[in-house]
């Protein structure tokens, strides 16, 4: 019996000491301390359980079993030596040598796009594939951060500034070979990727066996006349900051312009879409302008307009009718003005041309109306669904195509609970299908079978203003100052890493002492230069 | 010569510093006049040829040690941990079996054996000590001669710079310990009977054993160590040391001029012991924090390239510490359960029932687990590293914890006598195997989300492996030196107290 608990010990020693790179002392002291605790474990407490006497851990206990401390320690430091020896000596390692070298990568999975969908997809194989070695996740991104667009907005107010809403991509995915590029080609049949860094650069290639599309969306202006040329979008931070300085500079402008009908439309600010994006951006402009307004005496406020242009007859169309029309209702008492049923037809220097006829003068319209998956995912084989968007399987495979995953605003994801149902383009969402495609790929990679994809919708969040907010969780409505409190608490909880948290705290808390500052940091005119093939996925929630 | 040299190098310098080691151990045997024991193992009792044969063990057993030390990092600060361990090692190797099969007596290996041979411990580690001392010296020296590179040096060289912060140190912690354990505990940092002098004395003597302290920890330790956990570690280590060469030899000597090595002497001052260790203790934390703080405001970016920032993984850190707390609180509940503690734990919110105390038992598990994650926190690469850590910092809270802050909060005053220590073993297994369980659970929650240590790709490989050579350096050391001490010293003083 006391041979079998020697042996059970020593294997356990030997297990946990292992075979040490950095030499025999280690070995020794890590064996004599597995000893002791091996004396700790066996005389003091297993033994009288055996025995049916009582357990004490007494010092009578430890002084009475000390002969078995002094064994078990000697027992230990040759346990260690032992098994560091014939570790060595099995694997022929040379004993001095330091572990550092890696054998290559056999099989590289390769995501394209940084937004919430590539990064969840990343992150959650640097988790699964911790340990593994043969396996490189590599991520192909055109700018180097993953931004958090349900705070876009915000900035675009000048309420939080830009790099507090973003993360870089190397911070949240250490292990992840990352390439900022821009993705021009996909062959699905060499498994190649083509991308380049920069104009002036040669195009390179990246060989995958499993490819993760995750591209997002970009503005869709359904080609209306001007409205490319001439229309703000909101969906990278150089938008926010562009949009911002707009803003600013229409009002240094229009405080001392003599001419009403200029002043007229550097006044009016027109945002087209009335979904979360629109209504949130609307709010914060009127906050934004608001706030500033002391800077610009000869403005007068009855000169400032804010209109929400929307084709539907309400506003925030995945709420209930209830916080829409509350939304609706509290948006109009502050002053916004709204175009319902109406589209925007057109878009001039001068003025916005709706489809009921209407014009409206103004420099100023923010395209937050229509979305279209990423160029690139046209051109790519395999099936898609009706809006362009790449059809996949519950599992998240692109039909059609082999070893490639397509997740996010690029993706017509079905949803096995409700059949004929896609799930929507949301931050929630996409997080959750970058964590299913990853497991995929493992499973994929280990020849086991994929699971499918199985989400519901957590809640909506929408914050309207200072103060104000409209929020649906779990088909629960909540609105006014609780409903923008659990907006502000869940999207700060969501924010990628502690020191975003606290810096994005510190802006909220410092805004409540301090007006928003009217820096230009652009100095000339801004132009809306709206980027028709931004990679960056579409996320308002 | 020692670390690039040939073997005869190695073994050569070994074997000098053994000698070195053999000298200080020697002197004590001449002034305990035992040198005629170690003459009888070549069957004579001249006292000179017992010295003789004493050096000349002294200096094989220093040849080895430099040999099982050949990888390792040649700081003082390392090389000094690896021999206290090995000192101690070697008493129980060689006083307590090699020595008694040589003269062809039957090995015992009782606590009676171990008290008898309780002086020969203490020379073994001030052997132990000077071995490690004189070791990283001549590793320091060979480095400076052949001109190494920054990375293959010794050590980064004491400077005055990191003496001071030493210094500082020792007095904030000196002023520490005083305010928090009284001005009648403060003093026993120095020795037992200076509790007995006038204040203008104590105070002299504590201050200046706390400016001792932080400087001979800084002289160890001219770079403070990366993290804080491992640091208190290291500082409950220098106090084990600093109390050996100080508290049992230095002052008694100055005092008294005689040692007063046995057990039954030691277990006499034995209540100086967690002065000590909660002393050096707050030493090492507060010259690492001020070292963090000096690196934080006035180093470059350039030579901090590797460092995160004390904020990065901060929550991550308090979740798994949390949780890792829950679970080794849950395996020191059952000693507590088994002993029938929980009502007096209750006591400490003035309640009385089990649940009570059950319920400030697991918070209080839960805060240590949160302070262990902050503090330990990608320090630990497998569950050799987590278990030596965790039961280390177990050890910690039994001397911060059970033998001080839990009487005093209740109204009494610490548990520091060795008879106290003694009855106080079983709480002393529980906070091991606390800090056992915490340490592999906060360990298998990294490796779980983030092995750092996995090596994922050639550009990671040589970053991984400095950073896993770096804290092998002594870790395994420290870790024994203080799972040893704990046992060997309460067990063999607890009965002799």
């Amino acid at each position: 019996m006391g041979f079998v608990v020697g042996v059970l010990v020593g294997a356990v020693i030997g297990a946990v000491v292992g075979y040490r790179p950095r030499g025999h002392a280690a070995a020794v002291g890590s064996g004599v301390l597995l000893g002791m605790l091996a004396w700790m474990a066996e005389s003091l407490t297993l033994l009288p359980v055996l025995t049916g006497e009582p357990v004490t851990w007494a010092l009578a206990d430890a002084e009475a079993t000390f002969p078995f401390l002094v064994g078990r320690l000697l027992y230990g430091a040759l346990t260690g030596l032992g098994t560091h020896y014939l570790l060595a000596v099995l694997t022929r390692t040379k004993l001095a040598s330091t572990g550092a070298s890696v054998p290559p990568p056999t099989r590289r999975v390769v995501v394209l796009g940084g937004g919430f969908a590539g990064i969840s997809t990343a992150q959650r194989l640097e988790h699964r594939l911790a340990r593994r070695t043969d396996v490189e996740v590599t991520l192909v991104s055109d700018s180097n951060y993953l931004l958090f667009t349900p705070m876009l907005a915000e900035v675009a107010a000048g309420a939080l500034q830009a790099r507090h809403i973003s993360a870089p991509v190397r911070a949240l995915c250490p292990h992840t070979v990352f390439h900022q590029a821009r993705v021009e080609a996909v062959d699905t049949d060499r498994q190649e990727v083509r991308l380049r860094r920069g104009d002036d650069h040669p195009p390179e290639v990246l060989h995958y066996d499993h490819l993760v599309v995750a591209l997002g969306a970009t503005a869709n202006y359904r080609g209306l006349p001007g409205v490319a040329e001439h229309a703000f979008a909101l969906k990278t931070l150089g938008d926010a900051i562009r949009l911002r300085n707009h803003v600013i500079g229409l009002l240094e402008r229009a405080d001392v312009e003599p001419d009403p009908v200029r002043r007229c439309r550097q006044l009016t600010f027109v945002v087209a879409g009335g979904g979360f994006a629109g209504a949130e951006l609307i709010a914060e402009l009127f906050d934004l302008v608001h706030d500033v307004r002391r800077y610009y005496p000869r403005i007068d406020p009855a000169e400032l307009r804010f209109v929400l242009v929307h084709s539907r007859e309400r506003i925030l169309p995945e709420l209930s009718r209830e916080l829409a029309d509350y939304a609706l209702a509290d948006l109009r008492l502050r002053g916004v003005e709204f175009a319902l049923s109406a589209r925007v037809a057109e878009m001039t220097e001068e003025e916005v041309l709706l489809s009921d006829g209407q014009r409206m003068p103004t420099c100023t319209l923010v395209w937050t109306a229509g979305n279209q998956p990423h160029p690139l995912v046209a051109e790519l084989p395999g099936r898609h669904a009706g809006n362009d968007a790449l059809a996949v399987t519950p599992t998240l495979q692109v039909r059609g195509v082999d070893n490639v995953w397509a997740l996010g605003d690029c993706a017509a994801v079905p949803d096995v609970t409700s059949p004929g149902e896609f799930h929507p383009p949301t931050a929630q969402h996409a997080l959750r299908e970058g964590r299913t495609a990853a497991d995929n790929i493992v499973a994929e990679l280990d020849r086991k079978p994929a699971k499918p994809f199985r989400f519901r919708t957590i809640g909506l969040l929408v914050a309207l203003g200072h103060q104000k907010g409209a929020a649906e969780l779990r088909g629960r409505p909540f609105s006014g100052l609780l409903a923008w409190l659990l907006w502000r608490g869940t999207y700060l909880s969501k924010l990628p890493g502690a020191e975003k948290k606290i810096r994005v705290a510190l802006d909220w808390t410092l805004d409540l002492f301090f007006s928003r500052d009217v820096v230009l940091t652009e100095a000339r005119a801004v132009q809306p230069r709206p980027r028709v093939t931004s990679p960056e996925p579409d996320r308002t929630r | 010569m020692a670390r690039n040299g040939s073997a005869t190098d190695l073994v050569a310098s070994g074997a000098f510093a053994g000698v070195a080691g053999g000298l200080v151990f020697g002197a004590a045997m001449v002034v305990l006049g035992v040198l005629p024991t170690v003459a009888s193992l070549v069957r004579v009792d001249s006292p000179l040829v017992g010295f003789v044969v004493h050096m000349a063990i002294a200096a094989v057993i220093g040849a080895l040690f430099a040999v099982l030390v050949r990888h390792q990092s040649p700081g003082a600060g390392e090389t000094v941990f690896w021999g206290l361990a090995y000192g101690m090692f070697w008493w129980y190797l060689g006083a307590l079996t090699l020595r008694l099969v040589v003269l062809g007596q039957p090995v015992q290996w009782t606590v009676a054996a171990a008290q008898e041979a309780f002086p020969s411990l203490l020379g073994h580690l001030l052997y132990g000590a000077t071995t490690g001392l004189v070791l990283a010296w001549i590793r320091q020296h060979d480095s400076d001669r052949a001109g190494a590179p920054p990375t293959e040096r010794a050590d980064t060289p004491v400077r005055a710079g990191g003496m001071l912060r030493g210094a500082v140190a020792g007095v904030v912690s000196a002023w520490l310990i005083t305010a928090a354990v009284g001005e009648q505990y403060g003093p026993l940092a120095v020795s037992a009977a200076m509790a007995q002098r006038p204040l203008g004395t104590v105070t002299a003597a504590v201050f200046g054993l706390g400016i001792l302290a932080g400087v001979g920890f800084a002289a160890l330790y001219p770079r403070a160590p990366d993290a804080a956990g491992p640091s208190l570690v290291r500082g409950a280590g220098f106090g084990f040391l600093l109390w050996v060469v100080l508290g049992l030899t230095l002052v008694p000597l100055v005092e008294d001029g005689a040692l007063a090595w046995s057990a039954q002497a030691v277990a006499e001052v034995f209540v100086t012991l967690p002065a000590y260790l909660l002393f050096c203790v707050a030493v090492a934390a507060v010259y690492t924090w001020i070292d963090r703080v000096w690196r934080l405001l006035f180093t470059a970016p350039v030579e901090r390239a590797d460092d995160e920032g004390p904020g990065a993984r901060t929550l991550r850190a308090v979740g798994r510490g949390a949780l890792a707390g829950c679970v080794g609180g849950l395996l020191f509940t059952m000693v507590m359960a088994h002993l029938d503690l929980f009502p007096r734990v209750a006591r400490l919110v003035g309640g009385s029932s089990a649940g009570v105390g059950l319920t400030v038992h697991l918070t209080i598990a839960l805060i240590v687990g949160v302070s262990y994650g902050l503090l330990f926190r990608r320090q630990t690469h497998d569950l050799a590293a987590a278990i030596g850590w965790g039961t280390s910092y177990g050890f910690l809270w039994w001397v911060l914890g059970g033998l001080t802050l839990f009487p005093v909060l209740l109204g009494g005053e610490p548990l520091w006598t060795a008879e106290d220590a003694a009855n106080s073993f079983p709480s002393l297994v529980g906070h091991l195997a606390y800090g056992a369980g915490l340490g592999v659970t906060f360990h298998l929650l990294e490796a779980r989300h983030d092995p750092w240590w996995v090596p994922r790709g050639a550009a990671f490989a040589a970053r991984a492996s400095r950073r896993r050579a770096q804290m092998e350096s002594s870790a395994p050391a420290v870790w024994t030196l203080v799972v040893l001490m704990a046992f060997t010293v309460t067990v063999a003083l607890g009965g002799a107290g």
